[in-house]
Formats: C-alpha cells, structure tokens, sequence
C-alpha cells in the first residue's frame, strides 16, 4: 500500500475504534452523570428547606434557579434559591433557603467554591460563617458586620458575620444572596413562583 | 528492544527512572492536585489506567502504525482513555471528580504517558510494555501519595480526611496553596539526588 494512503487507512480506523468506543462510554455513563447532578441539587434543597420531602424546579434562568421545598402534603414551605457569582478566585455557587415570603432565610449551603484553603475557603464552615445565616431577616438587603463581631447575639437580625481575613469571600457570597434575593422577590411579585403554572414538569 | 530482566523493568519505574523524582515529567497533575491525599491517589490511578491501557494498545498495534502519524495515533488513543477515566469519575465518584476539575482530562497531556509510548510501548512487545506502564504508574502514584501526604498532614493536620495531628497543631496553610506544592517537591528531588549520589559515590 502507498505510505499516503496507509497513514490515512490507520488514522480513520483509530479515529473511528475511539470515537464508536467513547459513544458507548458515553452513552453508559450519561444518566447516572445527570442524576448524580440532580441528587446533589435535591440534597442541598432538603438541607436549606428543613422539613422538604419533596422539590420542584419552580423558574430557571442562567446563574438563578429557585426550587421549592414541600411538606408531605404537598404544600410549598420555603424556596430554595440555586446562584452563582464571581468569588475571589472563581465562581461560588450557593444555595439558600427562605420562607415563602422571602422574608426569612433558613438555611446557607455553598455548593462549589475554589477560594484560597484555609481563608476563603471558610465560608463552607459551620461555625465561622454558615451559622449567621440561620433565620436571618431578609426583607431588605442583608449586610455584613465589619469587623466581625464577638458573637452571634451581637449581631442585627439582618447582619452577618464577616470571616476575619476573608473578607472579599464574605462579601461574595453576600453580593450574591443579595442579588439573587432581589431578583426572586421580583419573580415572586410577577407571580412566576407560583408551583401550579410549572406543574407541567 | 530492552534487555532488562522483567524485574529489572518494573523496578526502574519506582527508583531509577521515577517518573516524577528522577524524569520530572507530569509535573502539572503532581502540583496541581496534591493537596489532599485523596486526590493525588484518584490522579494517580486515574494516570495508572490511562497509562497501562495506552501502552496495550500502542505496542499491539505498533507495527500497523507508519512513523509519520505515529504521535496523532498515540494521542487519539491515549485521549480515548483519558474521557473514559473522566466520564467513569463523574459516574461513580462525583466527588472526586469535582475536585480534580480540569486535571483529568489534562492527562491527555501528561508527558508520562506520550513519554512511555514513544520511547518504550512503540519498540517493545505487549508484555514487556504492560510491566513498564505498571512500574511507571507505580513510581508516579508513590511520587503523588509522598507529596500528597506532607501537604496535608502539615497544611490540614489529616491524612485522607482524619485528623492526625493533635490540637495543638496549627496548620500551615502554606503546603496546600500552590507554593507549598513547589516547596515540597523542591525538598523532595533534592532528597532524591542526595541520596542518589550517596549510592552511587559508595559503589
């Protein structure tokens, strides 16, 4: 065979085998990739909406959706607002929980963060930052006390605590609470939150 | 074709021609995901199958492969494995496979790999490639759980999760952010070479 052809010959046959191989990989692993990704949402609603037995996607845009938590009979008992934002060093992706008058926060998980080990990276610790977001007043923007205060009995109901020496990463992740508690309200005043109109799905 | 005793083949991977202490290749992965013992052993194997399938395929198929194309040919292969590994991560254990991010599908590029294929798999026979793929993926995964394992114990005070230091310690946050990475690996090729020269002045 000519040198030309044979190269051509070899490298479709291996660009073929590899692909019709990976389709099938692909293929296999595919549904339990999605719903890897679904449980780990559902967790994290169930963790922030205490008491949910149940979740419904109730509206999705990019950076924003906002689930809804709902008891054994099926009525919806808080939302739980699914963002994301610029960090100090790459996206934080949040999850937070709130009564059904977005008046109240229940709960904070962070999802995804890749802020600096050790400093940044705090504000997935209990103790040093997701405590001061239990039952917050979020009726109005929420704001952070600087410097941190001693305990969490110092603090105004709509104030959380600051990270000492992370400072940006706190602030992050209150930019996006704020953000994403604003737009919601918004959704919820236009009526989009509403669980019947998504029924659909 | 090498004239090593099959012994003397595997061994060379773990000492002699270490990957990582004595070749310095795959350097990026070593930095990048030892922060944590558990992920430089995910890397470590993750690399481990990469690398042992890759040599398979390659020597089998050697002498179908003209020399002109024979780098495009072990990179669509070892690529081929590199997303099986990623996509069989992501299946079954999410999260180590958020930790390591984009470092699983940069195995493609790991020159340990395109390493063994040019210089070994492609003059070898199957059997003699499958043991140096094993003693090289045995050296890399020793290189990554030593780093691995200074960094967290020092930077977290827990080896694969459990606290191991007392509470006493206060963690050097240092050895988990990337310059802790360089300083350990510094520390350690300079142990490699002393001892090295120490072996070799005694002979």
């Amino acid at each position: 065979m000519k040198l030309s052809v044979r190269m051509v010959v070899v490298l479709t046959s291996i660009g073929l085998l590899s692909g019709s191989f990976l389709a099938t990989v692909g293929h296999l692993t595919k549904e339990r990739i999605a719903l890897n990704k679904q449980r780990e949402i559902e967790e994290a609603i169930i963790q922030v909406i205490p008491g949910t037995v149940s979740t419904q996607k109730l509206y999705e845009e990019r950076d924003l959706s906002v689930y809804g938590g709902k008891d054994e009979q099926g009525t919806v008992i808080g939302f739980a607002i699914h963002a994301s934002g610029i960090g100090f060093q790459d996206r934080i992706t949040l999850m937070l929980g709130t009564n059904t008058s977005l008046e109240r926060t229940n709960r904070l998980a962070i999802l995804d963060q890749k802020e600096t080990p050790g400093l940044g990276a705090k504000i997935t610790d209990a103790e040093s930052f997701l405590q001061y977001w239990e039952n917050r007043d979020c009726s109005g923007a929420i704001s952070l006390r600087k410097p941190a205060a001693r305990s969490a009995e110092e603090l105004l109901p709509s104030e959380i605590n600051t990270i000492t020496g992370a400072t940006i990463s706190s602030e992050a992740v209150l930019g996006i609470v704020n953000s994403s508690l604003e737009h919601t309200r918004r959704l919820l005043k236009e009526g989009k939150l509403s669980s019947e109109a998504q029924d659909v799905n | 074709m090498s004239t090593k005793t099959i012994g003397q083949e595997f061994i060379k991977g773990l000492w002699d021609e270490n990957p990582v202490f004595r070749q310095l290749l795959g350097l990026c992965p070593t930095l990048a995901v030892t922060g944590a013992v558990i992920n430089g052993l995910a890397m470590g194997l993750a690399t481990t199958f990469v690398l042992i399938f890759s040599s398979l395929v390659v020597s089998s198929i050697k002498k179908l492969i003209p020399s002109q194309v024979r780098i495009a040919s072990y990179i669509i292969i070892i690529a081929t494995f590199v997303t099986v590994a990623d996509r069989f991560l992501a299946a079954f254990f999410p999260p180590i496979s958020k930790n390591l991010g984009p470092y699983v599908p940069l195995i493609v590029v790991n020159c340990i790999i395109l390493g063994r294929q040019e210089a070994f798999s492609s003059k070898n026979t199957v059997w003699r490639s499958l043991i140096d793929a094993l003693g090289m993926s045995a050296g890399f995964v020793l290189a990554m759980l030593v780093l691995s394992a200074i960094r967290e114990i020092l930077g977290a005070g827990t080896f694969l999760g459990y606290q191991v230091m007392g509470a006493w310690f206060e963690p050097w946050i240092i050895m988990i952010l990337p310059p802790g990475a360089f300083i350990t690996l510094g520390i350690l090729l300079a142990l490699a070479l002393h001892i090295e020269h120490r072996t070799k002045s005694r002979k």
